[in-house]
């Protein structure tokens, strides 16, 4: 076993011993079975009237092409429960800051390279974990709902495309997530600083007068790579929404590893 | 071997550590010594890397701490302040140490039997005593069979049988041909356990050698140590 894998097992120990790891990612998941219940027997009235040229209306005197618009409702779950997997990434994260553990981290795994390095995989590989239950629980939902009509489409290639992009979102915005926090030494200001962009994309100031602007932040990149452009109002195209989120995630985890490498470890 | 040279650190433009420089050997227990404020965990932090050193070298057998191989292998240490999240149970704290230099799994729990926590390690930190938290961090410190140890305030939170315990085992360690670099505040038992000491104060070097030189011409090492440090305690 080389160094670095050693040190990504250590880091994945740190993860999975945490018990404000398993409390949040049990929440969220909760959290997810709560939100996919709700609107779980509208669908189903939905697909029930699907027409015979294969039309849905989901939403009243708005009929839409039905397997585009049941991967669309698919696409916008996983894409808002993703918005809750920063703050996993902050616990993982924040953990060593907590009693200076960063102390031990740094004696155990001296270079600065290999410790952030270790810790982004080891975040990335649990994150990818919980959006796969994510996209998982959301599929068994919509599967409740299209079983009668045409199940195959949850396993489509369209399908598995778009929890591909779920995971990849979820994936990279935790990644910024863990290494924000990691710059700012704080659970609660790295859940701040990586959510408080995506309040500006909800709000749709900048989407309405600086699209350009707009498609450079965390969620409007995330929803430009999940989200079908026929049908909702998007920035950008998938690649550029994709490009967007690799940059966040590179920019902020050499910003951590300068940080860690120019900073004592306290 | 231990040697710092000329090591310096200054914080927010004030010197905390000026100009130290000493050897810890092989086969002895070197008490470092200072009051409060006076740059000994300052000094233990840069030779192991955690704070950068404003000039200065602080080498561990000739190569700088974060350029070591698995260094929790070479080096063991406790350090005051730097401690496991409370909700962790200790021996995940040790598993994941010992993971991170590729040590044996079953050295977990022979580091817990060694200081009296086997029993106990399946339990969250956070209820651990001041002393089994002490003994917990010296658990790590040995995980990987160092040859070279850098204790800071080993014996803080330790009831008699522990400190009795820590005197011992330290002497046998560096009876092995190992090294120890011990810092305390309390002499009497720096006096029971240390060969050689090293004394600073504001940062600088007051005096160092071995116990018998430091206390010639004074009744005890803690008389040597308010004469020659001028501190007050």
């Amino acid at each position: 076993m080389n160094a670095m894998t050693a040190a990504v097992r250590a880091e994945l120990t740190k993860i999975i011993t945490l018990p404000g790891v398993w409390i949040v990612t049990g929440v969220i998941l909760a959290l997810d079975v709560l939100v996919q219940l709700q609107p779980a027997e509208l669908f189903a009235d939905a697909v029930a009237k699907i027409t015979p040229d294969g039309n849905i209306e989901v939403f009243v005197g708005q009929p839409q092409p039905a397997s585009e618009a049941i991967l669309g409702l698919l696409a916008g779950g996983t894409l808002q429960m993703g918005l809750f997997l920063p703050v996993l990434a902050a616990v993982i994260a924040g953990q060593e800051f907590r009693s200076r553990q960063l102390g031990l981290t740094v004696l155990a795994m001296p270079r600065t390279v290999r410790m952030v390095t270790s810790k982004l995989l080891a975040t990335a590989l649990c994150v990818l974990v919980v959006a796969v239950l994510i996209a998982a629980v959301n599929t068994a939902f919509m599967y409740g709902a299209v079983r009668n009509w045409n199940p195959g489409l949850l396993v489509s290639g369209e399908a598995f495309a778009g929890h591909g992009r779920f995971i990849s979102f979820a994936v990279l915005y935790c990644l910024a997530t863990c290494a924000v926090t990691t710059v700012a030494r704080s659970t609660l200001t790295g859940v701040i600083v990586t959510l408080a962009p995506a309040a500006v994309t909800m709000s749709q100031v900048l989407a309405r007068t600086v699209p350009d602007l707009d498609a450079l932040l965390p969620l409007s990149a995330a929803r430009n790579l999940m989200l079908d452009p026929g049908v909702n109002d998007l920035t950008a195209g998938r690649v550029h929404g994709l490009l967007v989120l690799v940059g966040w995630a590179a920019v902020t985890a050499v910003a951590a590893a300068v940080t860690l490498s120019r900073r004592d470890a306290r | 071997m231990i040697e710092v040279s000329a090591l310096t650190k200054h914080y927010r433009g004030k010197k905390a550590v000026d100009e130290v420089t000493f050897t810890a050997r092989p086969g002895r227990v070197t008490g470092f010594l200072g009051p409060n404020g006076a740059g000994k965990s300052s000094t233990l932090r840069i030779l192991l890397g955690l704070d950068a050193a404003t000039s200065g070298r602080a080498l561990i057998n000739g190569k700088r701490y974060r350029d070591l191989t698995d260094p929790l292998r070479s080096v063991g240490a406790l350090l005051d302040g730097a401690g496991p999240v409370p909700e962790r149970r200790a021996v995940d704290h040790l598993s994941w140490m010992a993971r991170s230099n590729r040590i044996p799994r079953q050295r977990v729990r022979e580091v817990l039997e060694l200081v009296g926590l086997a029993d106990a390690a399946k339990q969250r930190v956070k209820t651990y005593s001041l002393g089994m938290r002490q003994r917990l961090g010296i658990a790590a410190a040995l995980l990987g069979e160092p040859e070279i140890l850098v204790l800071d305030e080993p014996v803080n939170g330790l009831d008699p049988d522990g400190i009795r315990w820590v005197r011992t085992f330290l002497g046998d360690y560096a009876a092995g041909g190992r090294t120890v670099l011990l810092s305390s505040h309390l002499m009497t038992e720096t006096a029971d356990t240390a060969h050689d000491v090293v004394i600073i104060n504001h940062g600088r070097v007051v005096t160092q050698g071995s116990l018998a030189e430091v206390t010639a011409g004074h009744a005890s090492l803690e008389a040597a140590f308010f004469a020659l440090a001028g501190a007050r305690w």
